[in-house]
């Protein structure tokens, strides 16, 4: 285990001995360790430092009083007696995370999260308002459903929309997880139709139904999914003017290379048709198929016919 | 004497003065630096140490040691900059904090700092997510605009290569994106900033520079919304299978209109004509612009350019 440094001992103590001292009688040595997350020979040898603190001329009712005795530890300080303020980031980590909690289907509006924030927020002269986080769009009451089916590891009949294959399916799945990530609910389940993990997005649910039947959850901890591209999947090198270099960003490439005046030559795994003929046509004459597998190059094109046959007959 | 005293004895002189101490009134109250030989050694061990204090987010003033000359710098902190006022939480409040703080995590931001000073960890059995995990994204630059929100700061930065100077009202996550809304200094002006696409860094100014507005307007900040220049409003139909996650995806923002066949129409207020346009045709042919003409137009030209 590797020894803490001098600074992240110093923010840990500023913060331990407050706590301690709001407690005359003391506190027992382990559960000071459990709340600062702290290990016992640590904090032994930090109270011990602490003990040798003191400001000019050095008398000794100039230090802080610091002991351990029965296995309590007791602090009466002179100084360090209140924690010190939370740093903008601090406050903003905190405040974003209760705020967008509280914005979760289900949460209780005057439940201790809500009655903790509005306490830390007026104690740090922060407006809550001044933060609007939530995180995702969602179906509260489909939300609401899927955390319980979840909850009571029941499984749940589908009416979800493919946006890579463009096309509707009925499926019964095992929910294994509900978690949002860059502003998008997901659900992780064990699809019994496909017999394996898959990841959906909430929003391209159409319906759900909760059905009687339980199943077994996995055991341990589920890693969260991401949008992984297979490595089977072909490959498409484009030619990208520079509005729209965004791909870039947006997308994981296997390779980037520079062309100069902001082109760029980007190569992409296709994880479904669909999803290149959307970014085809969106991308328009921002975007030029230069190689890749057969049948691809052309795509941009035919769907871009589709739709125009569309507006012809509109 | 170890680092951990010097820097304690450092903290609690620069808390208890009266007056900013110059470097060498500090080398003369604390052990841990007389022992330090040379002037040189003693200095870079300063810096580092007011680092380390700086880092910790200790508010160090540097200000003028009063009646000396020549001018010498002296060091001190306010304890009313210091300290946090007691937020008074119950050990029930603090747990809920805690478990938030651990289950949407700000990317980039340690939050288990801020519960120590909070009171310290607590365990709860309480489940928000069902044990769901959050993460929202994460910015540099996110904590100089959120104390400048709270603090009514004016911050100054570059965007889309002009410089701006605004009274930040507002920070907003929509999907998954960091939004500032502030309005030009001095007007009423209220615009989106993605935070992202701020060029650089943002400076602030000093605190209580304006009073925002008590009512701003729910904005749901659609990319389509966004920009200068006038708003036309748009319709578009989309196919029965698409609607329910095209109105999923609209939200509050368009008014809509269901049809017999399952099939809906939305209104839209365009501002940014080419980030319509890619909403509209991520739908490929299950959805048409069916008015203005202009914006009809502008979608099949477009198509006709796809190489």
């Amino acid at each position: 285990m590797s020894r803490p440094g001098a600074s992240e001992r110093v923010r840990r103590l500023l913060s331990l001995v407050p706590w301690v001292a709001s407690h005359p009688a003391g506190v027992p040595v382990d559960e000071v360790c459990e709340r600062f997350q702290i290990p016992r020979r640590v904090l032994l040898a930090d109270l011990d430092t602490l003990m040798m603190v003191g400001l000019p001329p050095y008398t000794p009712d100039t230090f802080v009083d610091a002991w351990v005795e029965d296995d309590r530890v007791v602090i009466t300080p002179q100084w360090f007696d209140r924690p010190l303020r939370l740093t903008p980031e601090q406050a903003l980590a905190l405040v974003a995370s209760g705020t967008s909690l509280l914005a979760v289907p289900g949460a209780d509006p005057d439940g201790p999260l809500a009655r903790g924030l509005a306490k830390l927020a007026a104690a740090i002269d922060v407006d809550p308002t001044a933060l609007d986080v939530d995180l995702g769009r969602a179906d509260p009451a489909l939300l609401e459903l899927l955390l319980t089916a979840r909850r009571q590891h029941r499984a749940v009949e589908l009416d979800y929309y493919a946006y890579g294959r463009d096309e509707r399916s009925h499926r019964v799945v095992e929910p294994w997880q509900v978690y949002a990530d860059q502003g998008q609910w997901y659900l992780q389940a064990h699809c019994r139709h496909a017999g394996g993990e898959r990841l959906f997005r909430v929003d391209r649910i159409h319906d759900a139904v909760l059905l009687p039947d339980r199943f077994e959850p996995p055991a341990g901890e589920a890693t969260l999914g991401v949008f992984h591209p297979d490595a089977d999947d072909p490959t498409v090198t484009l030619e990208l003017g520079p509005g729209a270099r965004w791909v870039i960003e947006q997308y994981p490439c296997d390779a980037v290379e520079e062309l100069g005046g902001g082109r760029v030559r980007a190569t992409l795994r296709v994880t479904a048709p669909a999803w290149l003929e959307r970014l085809l046509v969106r991308l328009g004459p921002q975007a030029r198929v230069v190689d890749g597998a057969p049948g691809l190059a052309g795509l941009g094109r035919t769907a871009a016919e589709r739709i125009l046959a569309r507006y012809r007959a509109g | 004497m170890d680092r951990l005293e010097r820097l304690l004895t450092l903290l609690m002189i620069l808390l208890e003065t009266p007056r900013p101490l110059s470097a060498e009134e500090l080398r003369e109250r604390i052990g841990g630096y007389r022992t330090i030989e040379t002037p040189t050694a003693f200095h870079r061990a300063f810096e580092r140490d007011k680092d380390s204090l700086r880092e910790m987010g200790i508010p160090l003033r540097v200000e003028p040691v009063p009646g000396v000359d020549p001018p010498r710098d002296g060091y001190r902190v306010l304890p009313d900059e210091y300290y946090l006022r007691d937020p008074g939480l119950e050990p029930d409040e603090l747990a809920a904090l805690h478990l938030a703080a651990s289950t949407v995590r700000l990317e980039g931001v340690q939050g288990v700092e801020a519960l120590w000073k909070l009171g310290g960890v607590v365990p709860s059995d309480d489940e928000p997510l069902a044990g769901g995990r959050a993460a929202l994204p994460g910015d540099p630059r996110l904590p100089a605009l959120f104390d400048a929100v709270t603090a009514h700061r004016v911050v100054t930065f570059t965007y889309r290569g002009r410089p701006r100077r605004l009274e930040p009202y507002r920070l907003r996550i929509d999907r998954g994106h960091w939004y500032l809304e502030a309005a030009a200094e001095g007007t009423d002006d209220l615009r989106s900033f993605r935070v992202d696409r701020i060029e650089g860094d943002v400076a602030t100014g000093g605190p209580g520079a304006f009073t925002p507005p008590t009512d701003l307007p729910d904005r749901s900040g659609q990319p389509w919304e966004l920009g200068e220049g006038p708003a036309v409003t748009a319709r578009v139909v989309v196919d029965a299978d698409q609607a329910p996650w095209a109105q999923q995806h609209l939200g509050d923002a368009a008014s809509v209109e269901q049809r017999p066949d399952g099939s809906i129409v939305a209104s839209l207020e365009v501002v940014d004509r080419d980030a319509f346009r890619s909403f509209v045709l991520t739908f490929l042919d299950h959805a048409e612009v069916l008015d203005p003409p202009e914006l009809r137009r502008d979608v099949v030209d477009w198509l006709e350019q796809v190489p």
